[in-house]
């Protein structure tokens, strides 16, 4: 029902972009819009005949995020992403589509094949050092693409496939998290050291804290994604406070916050360029601050109901008034073109996300799988949180993507990985959790009946 | 105004219209899904799902619902009775306090572990820990919605 109101709503916002764009009434070229819906069913089927019994709103909460974004691709100018394949050149809204049916096919495969957690739960430092491995291949190996020097190094380069590790690795990071939380909740609640007013876990198990603090500065510093960086450090915290219900942590993680981010201010001139056009961008209005200016004009020519798709000005011919308007400022286009409507609209979606899966932890069978459906939800609404903010001027810019509209297969794929999982823990037919591991250690009580 | 740039405007609001047709039956979805959350709540905190108990009682594989305060022991008039040679009269009591459950050892004479560790006063519990009081294993469950 959801799924057919989705499918309706994309076919109006395709008539609507087709005829703006032809000047007269059509409805342009069907194709994409029908193989989007088609696919959509299709998983939506499979789901039923294999009987799984998952949520039934977050397939059409994602895929309505994934018509906005095809809507918004076919608009912009084709040029901005090209590929050939064979004889076949693909632009910008055909390469969303490829990007967003592989995406959804992973999302289908996760949700209905993944049927017992173990292979998550019991690797939890296996994964940790494959997303550190990742990391590292960012910083050895040359940097694809960015020939800038103050550009972010997000890419990694294997042959000819380009993507950015970041995106996967934050899937990795909740799943350790998960791990190592549930497993060490107990321990980290307990209080033993005291420091001043606040009284801290034993020592010991604030290294991770730490360990997480140097791998966001190293983000930072190394790969100059201040995005990423600030996105693992909210969901570590905010996990952190899930798992334990101890302030002080959040406390004590704001403070090392702060003192990180006043001494890369202070260090590194890519930090203070993205502080100081969000405090003021019209002091370099063609420069630094373009893009800010730009955004905000965007939000104000699109008023309460929106110019209509198609009728906005993120692009003068080929070439869009706001450089990243694909990936970072898709917000900003929308809201442009939607108006203020569509844009609350979007935020609501990312709520309804954020709703579905906190429900979904709070029904998990155990720890690990509570912690896990959080952490999942954490990444892609605080990512939404992050670059919406960004895009308003609430908060400073970063270069992240808005999960499922944005261009972009890592990003997509990511976020496919995300909702996959937390589609297969919502499921209620699965496994029942394994005994806690250290179950093996068991000592049996001494001979003495009591 | 002529009848293409109304046609279109039509469609434009359709189109916003849509969305929120769309959201608004996202809404009712969710407020049927709380409902029926609500409505279920509140009957169980969480169970005690046996998982090993070599003499029998209780059962291994039994499914035991607590109650906000559960004491467990050998003594009749625990709410859990364990007919294990190894657990005390008066062994160990779950409480619920707040949102999360609690383990109190009651002076038990071969303790109370908590997946597989010797636990003395009182320990917060997750659910999925395993405790074991004598010979008996249980793992604390949240109960399905």
């Amino acid at each position: 029902m959801l799924l057919a109101l989705m499918g309706v709503a994309l076919f109006a916002g395709w008539v609507s972009l087709a005829s703006q764009q032809a000047g007269r009434m059509t409805i342009g070229d069907p194709a994409i819009p029908v193989i989007y819906v088609g696919i959509l069913f299709a998983i939506h089927l499979a789901f039923v005949l294999t009987g799984r019994r998952m949520d039934q709103v977050l397939l059409p909460v994602t895929g309505m995020l994934g018509s906005l974004s095809l809507l918004l691709m076919a608009r912009l100018p084709q040029g901005l992403a090209g590929l050939s394949l064979g004889g076949l050149d693909l632009g910008l809204a055909p390469l969303q589509l490829l990007w967003l049916s592989l995406a959804l096919a992973v999302l289908a495969i996760l949700a209905v094949a993944v049927r017992n957690d173990n292979w998550l739960r019991e690797y939890k430092y296996t994964w940790a050092a494959v997303g550190i491995g990742l990391l590292l291949l960012v910083f050895v190996l040359p940097p694809a693409g960015a020939e800038r020097i103050d550009a972010p190094r997000l890419s990694l380069r294997i042959g000819p496939i380009t993507g950015q590790p970041s995106e996967l690795l934050k899937v990795i990071l909740v799943v350790f998290l998960a791990g190592y939380l549930a497993e060490n909740r107990t321990l980290l609640a307990r209080t033993s050291t005291r420091l001043g007013p606040v009284s801290l876990p034993p020592v010991p198990y604030l290294l991770p804290m730490l360990a997480m603090w140097g791998v966001a500065l190293a983000i930072v510093i190394v790969q100059r994604d201040l995005g990423a960086a600030l996105l693992f450090f909210t969901v570590f915290l905010t996990l952190l406070y899930v798992a334990t219900r101890r302030f002080a942590y959040v406390v004590l993680g704001m403070a090392m916050f702060l003192v990180g981010a006043t001494v890369l201010y202070q260090l590194f001139p890519h930090v203070r360029v993205r502080v100081d056009i969000w405090l003021d961008p019209w002091a370099d209005p063609l420069g630094a601050g373009y893009q800010v200016i730009r955004g905000l004009y965007a939000f104000g020519r699109g008023g309460i109901l929106g110019t209509g798709l198609g009728a906005g000005l993120p692009a003068v011919g080929d070439t869009p008034a706001i450089p990243a308007i694909h990936t970072d400022f898709v917000f900003a286009a929308l809201a442009e073109e939607l108006g203020m409507l569509g844009g609350l609209a979007i935020v609501a979606l990312y709520a309804v996300i954020a709703e579905r899966g906190l429900r979904i932890a709070a029904r998990a069978a155990d720890d690990f799988r509570a912690l896990l459906a959080v952490g999942l939800t954490l990444v892609i609404v605080i990512q939404a949180a992050l670059i919406i903010g960004g895009n308003l001027k609430l908060v400073p810019l970063t270069g992240i993507t808005l999960p499922f509209i944005s261009y972009g297969g890592s990003s997509l794929l990511a976020n496919a990985i995300v909702i996959g999982l937390l589609l297969a823990l919502s499921d209620r037919g699965v496994e029942p959790p394994p005994p806690p591991s250290s179950a093996r250690r068991f000592r049996l009580p001494s001979r003495t009946p009591a | 105004m002529d009848a293409f740039t109304l046609t279109l405007w039509i469609v434009r609001i359709t189109f916003v219209i849509l969305l929120y047709l769309f959201f608004a039956a996202l809404l009712r979805a969710l407020w049927r899904d709380l409902r029926t959350t609500v409505a279920t709540a509140g009957r169980s905190l969480g169970r005690l799902v046996v998982v090993t108990s070599p003499e029998g009682r209780p059962p291994a594989g039994a499914s035991i619902p607590l109650d906000a305060i559960t004491s467990l022991g050998r003594d009749v008039n625990n709410s859990i009775t364990m007919e294990d040679s190894f657990v005390s009269a008066e062994h160990a009591v779950l409480t619920f306090r707040g949102r999360a459950w609690y383990l109190e050892d009651r002076g038990s004479t071969n303790g109370t572990y908590v997946n597989g560790q010797r636990v003395a006063g009182v320990v917060p519990l997750g659910y999925g820990d395993e405790l074991q009081f004598g010979q008996v294993r249980l793992r604390l469950e949240r109960v399905p919605a």
